[in-house]
């Protein structure tokens, strides 16, 4: 069994910035959105979460959003300003790293560069004092689960990056850990190996028993990789769930922005209220809400407003007549199986995907760049958003 | 037109280069000289230091290796070298294993704690005062507390080269990931454990660069072991050769002889090195 379990967890790191600035006599000049007290920068805010066992949990966010801090301090590797941190039900807040009973692959695979392959998986477990016999049956395990057999006694500047970031690998699972934690470790990947990689790691998570925990920027390897993402923002996390929940249910316009590729469309509409019926307005056309949204919304007492509408490309459809939406093309993207238009309608960059599938020569003629095209969309896949970016049916 | 202004500035860039070469040449022959002169010399008899230009650049009459039997037997070389190879061998070992440790907590800690910063300055200003300035207070302390000796000599080494050394080995940290301190510390090593067997044996072109310029300086050092040592029949090679430096003049010859002799071991220690150090002074000099 390894739970983790986050309660409340917090980072304050020392506002510096404010005291040059208050020397130098000048206004405060911000870096980032990240809140900032009297405490200090609050780089992580009320981090909440139970991970299960063998649980595979994604922290994904821009840059600077807090995602690494919280895996370090999972790690022990930052200090922990506030909350409690639990793995298998023991508070570990002050406990070393190595007590942890934790593994983590770096970004930069951070092996020594001074020891061979084997010597860089034997490392950990020669300073657990371990069995000689014990050490190179599970290092020689490790390298046959990750194909690096035969590089075990190359240095690590004699591998390529997909080898080295195995080994970085193999090196966290001979120690069979409770926690397996990793940051970013395919980002330093180009896009066929990456691809590559993360198809081992699915593979990985089903020959070993961990819990995962693992932090991106991809919103790809997110949504692949987990069994539930936690997206966060300036240090605050804004949703958790499945990625399917958050592809489908998006709590607010930077969730519902951040995942799903290309990302969704938003407009400035108007949410109509007659009679308990809902719908949506989006320049002249009127498109009526499916059950589901109209029962939500009542639910919540969303009265009549001015909303952002939110529509996957995936989901809007080309159409002709009175009650569809105008643009020009601007850009055309063709993608192979799908055509991605970049359509300028409402004054917003629009993106829709077409099927090329069953595509006849002349329609397609009639998707190049400068063509006006009109578009509709179902109202069981519009998103309304407040006025503060909140989705009015959660 | 266009095709003359080219002629020109090709014509003007060979000007210079041959201008940087001449110069070079001179650099060159500015070293290259003396050395010649030296072993010249050296092979030379007394009777053969003449004034003339010719007599003074030619060759020896004979190749005889007498000036060096005899310079070997007035510095008393193998004791000599004896207590030289103790100085500089205990030195640089220490320097390398003692000035490392420093450079490592003071590299890695200085940006994160004022205190090291602050410590990493007091180090540094060290290296601003001069050997002389120090010299009677530390022959008189060295006497009182009983270590005028060679231990103390190695003591005083291993604090005149501390500036220089941790600020060259904290510089190179630079080079070394922080991510490999963090992911030994997630292996299960402890502070002590992740320096030996992870920073030590990485920051190797380092070690190269501070033990040549430790033991170049520790090697030709007359004063340290004159104003500490004196008395104690304990001689080093640069001490030694004193003897060739009389009142009334100076036997040159046995003198050159003797200096090409001690510059044998040092000029090994550097070739078997030399590999590094060009690594390390690169390396290093990127911070």
């Amino acid at each position: 069994m390894a739970e983790v379990i986050l309660r409340h967890i917090k980072k304050v790191y020392p506002n510096t910035e404010s005291k040059k600035s208050k020397k130098k006599g000048e206004p405060e000049k911000k870096k980032s959105n990240l809140l900032v007290t009297e405490e200090g920068v609050l780089a992580v805010q009320d981090f909440d979460l139970d991970i299960k066992d063998q649980e595979f949990i994604v922290l994904v966010g821009p840059s600077g959003c807090g995602k690494s801090t919280t895996l370090r301090m999972v790690a022990g590797l930052e200090g922990i300003s506030g909350g409690d941190l639990l793995i298998d039900g023991k508070k570990v807040n002050d406990v070393e790293p190595k007590d942890r009973d934790i593994a983590m692959v770096f970004q930069n695979y951070a092996l020594y560069p001074h020891m061979t392959v084997r010597g860089n998986m034997e490392f950990p477990l020669k300073l657990q004092k371990m069995d000689p016999a014990e050490i190179k049956r599970r290092v020689e395990e490790a390298a046959e689960i990750l194909g690096i057999t035969q590089f075990l006694e190359r240095k690590p500047k004699a591998l390529s990056g997909g080898q080295r970031q195995r080994v970085a690998i193999g090196r966290a699972i001979v120690r069979e850990p409770k926690v397996l934690l990793m940051d970013e470790p395919l980002s330093n990947l180009d896009a066929k190996l990456r691809n590559q990689m993360r198809a081992e790691i699915i593979k990985l998570r089903q020959r070993i028993n961990a819990t995962f925990i693992y932090v991106t920027h991809d919103q790809t390897e997110a949504m692949t990789l987990g069994d539930r993402i936690v997206i966060m923002k300036d240090g605050v996390v804004q949703q958790i769930g499945t990625p399917q929940e958050l592809f489908d249910h998006p709590k607010n316009v930077f969730v519902a922005g951040f995942i799903g590729m290309p990302q969704m469309n938003m407009f400035d509409a108007e949410l109509i209220e007659n009679g308990g019926k809902y719908s949506v307005r989006l320049a002249d056309v009127t498109v009526e809400l499916s059950e589901e949204k109209q029962k939500n919304l009542a639910k919540n007492g969303v009265k009549s407003q001015k909303i952002t509408l939110g529509v996957r490309p995936e989901h809007i459809t080309l159409a002709q007549g009175a009650d569809s939406v105008k643009g020009k093309v601007e850009v055309f993207e063709m993608m192979g199986s799908a055509i991605h238009l970049h359509a300028n309608a409402c004054g917003r960059d629009t993106i829709i995907i077409v099927q090329t599938m069953n595509l006849e020569d002349a329609e397609r003629s009639g998707l190049s760049i400068g063509s006006e095209i009109s578009f509709t969309f179902g109202g069981g896949v519009a998103h309304v958003f407040g006025e503060n970016g909140e989705n009015l049916e959660a | 037109m266009n095709k003359a202004k080219q002629n020109e500035g090709a014509v003007g860039g060979k000007l210079v280069n041959r201008i940087i070469l001449a110069l070079l040449i001179i650099g060159c022959l500015t070293i290259l000289f003396p050395l010649y002169m030296t072993v010249i010399i050296a092979f030379k008899q007394p009777s053969e230091m003449t004034n003339d230009v010719a007599g003074a650049l030619g060759f020896p009459q004979s190749w005889s290796l007498s000036n060096f039997a005899e310079a070997m037997r007035v510095t008393d070389f193998w004791h000599s070298l004896g207590n030289s190879l103790l100085l500089t061998g205990a030195t640089v070992v220490i320097c390398v294993l003692l000035h490392s440790l420093g450079g490592y907590l003071i590299g890695r800690k200085m940006r994160k704690l004022k205190f090291f910063n602050l410590a990493y300055l007091y180090l540094i200003s060290g290296m601003f005062v001069p050997f002389a300035v120090l010299m009677m207070p530390l022959v008189k302390q060295t006497a009182q507390i009983g270590i005028a000796n060679r231990f103390g000599v190695i003591v005083l080494y291993v604090v005149f080269f501390m500036p220089m050394n941790v600020m060259l080995y904290s510089g190179y940290l630079s080079n070394i990931p922080e991510a490999l301190d963090e992911a030994a510390c997630v292996d299960g090593a402890g502070v002590w454990q992740t320096f030996w067997k992870i920073i030590f044996p990485n920051m190797k072109p380092m070690h190269a660069t501070v033990a040549v310029l430790t033991a170049m300086s520790t090697w030709n050092d007359v004063m340290t072991p004159l104003v500490i040592m004196s008395g104690t029949d304990q001689n080093t090679l640069p001490l030694a050769q004193l003897n060739f430096q009389t009142q009334f003049g100076t036997n040159y010859n046995l003198a050159f002889a003797s200096y090409l002799l001690a510059l044998l071991p040092i000029l090994i220690f550097y070739i078997v090195c030399q590999k590094q150090i060009i690594n390390g002074v690169v390396n290093g000099a990127v911070k």
